[in-house]
């Protein structure tokens, strides 16, 4: 697509975005799902800067995710801290996350280091779940929605109001990620996952870039956690869980890997999907694990990525393999288009 | 508390070889295709549903944990060659996604059939009582366990070194390329080996659930302590999938006894103090899986 194109597409997106609380009731749509399509699609963001552009399987966000919600959760709970404090903290927590288990990660490549995330995640979920004077263990637990926070307007959030929010912190998400992404660090990010050993023949210290990749994937995944936290009303283990780190990783090859818009796509389909199946029948699992098998099978790419890839095929640029689109070291991702 | 220990101990070393024996499997398919196996559990938990179920039919106990895992292996030959073949060329991390979906649906289906919540299955009255070691007594069915599972280990080690198949297997590990030109049918062996694994698994699956109860998620309950067994023995080394099978599970019996809330996280220190001291696990080769 020409970055003209894209450049209205993306402003049609916003806009529709800006206008879904008027819109949602329309398609008989509650605007919390709306809300939780943002706040997840942020975490999607997370693992697609991981995943999509360094080429790292991270397969273990959840523990940031989970962090960043039991950071606000807990917060709000026992300390009574505002609204947006709560961000801040669950933000924080899972950044600490990420400085823990980062220096183990860093050491392992490839699929050991997707094993090597799954593994370390769980720990926080056996704490949570462990936890129980504190955490409420197995149950969870639910807190009430804190007061914004702003001084000039400490006002209850509602519904509307939250989605604001979250519509908020994804679009500061998704400029954030659009300019990591543009910037050199992110241009030697995607060049790690093209050739890493190069990379390093070139004096740059990949595991350093790897590390700060990781660092602002826990923050971001955080930043959704906290929110998610808040819109719920609640914190839960299986947020932790792997489980849910491979929810994230679906999202995000379902909309398409490498690409800026991918991750929103994947959690919107996820989100509504799950909304609605649940409703008619009890077997979403099923559904889901379908969906995992079909979009492994049959579109790699994800939605976003086969669109573009089609795109360019009528533009007559050389295309590359579809079967290894989230790794293959020269598929194309989006760098500095997308918005 | 020192009378607690020795049960204690012994306890824990059935626990590490139930890991050792799930983390074997994975480690074999692992270390041939490169696929991590995330429906491994499932495996477990259906091999573990289809000797209830054998059993509630009035088959013995003896046949059910031969038959129920033999039946596992069909399912998860079946799966290999269907949906997992097919991502070979691919990126390891699409056969584990991949194997993820398979285990949610999985679950979903067990639920369907089996229920919710766990069912009874017990071990056969022969191995009902306990058994006296000499220095404690011990529940039989746990020192079958532990039987079993060595003789499982023995066997599995007797057919890699001793057999000309099990020789083939070792040298595709090394080189699939070569054995493929020298003539082997890599396809065949491919199969067998994620077979091979999931019969282990199997094996597990019915014994753990004798022993450690048996609902939609038992298996992958296990998973996870299976997945810090090979970081821990190091990723490509079957024997260290058996040390560290063996040190997880005494890790865990311990912190049960003296600090039960952390037994789960005790493995997860573990691992970390071992990644601190060799980065690639105990008996992990440099150059393998980065």
């Amino acid at each position: 697509m020409s970055a003209r194109g894209t450049t209205i597409a993306s402003m049609v997106v916003l806009v529709v975005l800006a206008a879904a609380p008027f819109l949602s009731p329309l398609v008989h749509l509650d605007v919390s799902i709306v809300s939780e399509v943002l706040v997840t699609a942020i975490a999607a963001m997370s693992v697609n800067l991981l995943l999509g552009y360094t080429g790292l399987p991270a397969f273990g966000n959840a523990a940031y995710f989970g962090l960043g919600a039991y950071g606000a959760a807990l917060s709000a709970k026992y300390f009574h801290v505002s609204f947006l404090l709560a961000i801040l903290i669950g933000t924080a927590a899972a950044l600490l996350g990420g400085l823990l288990l980062g220096p183990f990660l860093l050491r392992r490549r490839g699929i050991y280091f997707g094993l090597l995330s799954i593994a370390f995640g769980q720990v926080f979920y056996f704490i949570a779940y462990r936890y129980t004077d504190v955490t409420g263990g197995e149950d969870g637990m639910n807190f009430p929605r804190p007061p914004l926070g702003l001084p000039f307007a400490n006002v209850t959030v509602n519904e509307t109001a939250f989605y604001y929010v979250a519509l908020a912190a994804f679009v500061l998400a998704l400029l954030a990620f659009r300019a990591i992404v543009a910037s050199p660090f992110g241009r030697t990010l995607v060049a790690i996952r093209q050739n890493e050993v190069r990379v390093r023949y070139l004096g740059l210290n990949s595991d350093r870039f790897i590390f700060v990749a990781l660092l602002i994937s826990a923050t971001m995944a955080g930043v959704g956690g906290a929110l998610f936290a808040l819109l719920i009303n609640f914190a839960y283990p299986l947020e932790l869980d792997w489980h849910q780190s491979g929810y994230f990783v679906l999202m995000m090859i379902l909309g398409g890997a490498g690409t800026v818009w991918g991750p929103l796509l994947g959690s919107a389909i996820f989100v509504i999907g799950k909304d609605i199946i649940s409703t008619i029948t009890p077997l979403w699992q099923i559904f889901l694990g379908a969906l995992f098998v079909a979009c492994v099978l049959g579109f790699p790419r994800g939605i976003v990525g086969t669109f573009s890839a089609v795109l360019r095929r009528r533009a007559h640029v050389a295309d590359v393999d579809d079967a290894n689109a989230a790794f293959d070291p020269h598929a194309p991702v989006e760098v500095g288009r997308g918005v | 508390m020192i009378e607690h220990l020795a049960p204690q101990l012994v306890n824990g070393l059935v626990l590490g070889a139930f890991y050792a024996i799930v983390a074997l499997g994975l480690s074999l398919i692992m270390n041939l295709t490169g696929t991590i196996n995330m429906a491994h559990g499932s495996f477990m938990t259906l091999a573990g549903y289809l000797a209830y179920t054998m059993v509630l039919r009035g088959t013995s106990f003896w046949f059910a944990l031969l038959a129920a895992p033999l039946i596992a292996v069909l399912v998860g030959v079946l799966v290999e060659r269907t949906l997992v073949r097919p991502l070979y060329a691919r990126e390891p991390f699409y056969s584990l996604l991949m194997t993820f979906g398979l285990s949610l649906m999985a679950e979903e289906v067990y639920r369907l059939i089996w229920g919710s919540n766990g069912v009874p299955f017990s071990p056969p009255a022969a191995l009902d009582g306990t058994a006296n070691l000499g220095f404690m007594v011990f529940p039989a069915f746990r020192i079958f366990i532990a039987a079993v599972l060595v003789v499982a280990i023995v066997a599995l080690a007797l057919f890699l070194t001793r057999t000309r198949f099990g020789l083939r297997l070792r040298a595709a590990v090394q080189d699939t390329e070569m054995i493929a030109a020298l003539g082997t049918n890599t396809q065949l062996l491919y199969a067998v080996n994620f077979g091979l694994g999931i019969f282990l698994a199997g094996i597990a699956g019915v014994l753990a659930a004798g022993m450690l109860g048996l609902s939609p998620t038992s298996g992958n309950a296990l998973l996870m302590p299976a997945f810090v067994t090979v970081i821990i023995g190091g990723m490509g080394s079957l024997f260290g999938s058996i040390v560290g099978g063996v040190l997880i599970g005494l890790a865990i019996s311990l912190t049960t006894l003296f600090v039960p809330a952390a037994s789960e996280v005790s493995m997860y220190v573990l691992m970390a103090l071992v990644l601190m001291i060799r980065p690639r696990g105990l008996f992990g080769e440099e150059g393998l899986f980065g």
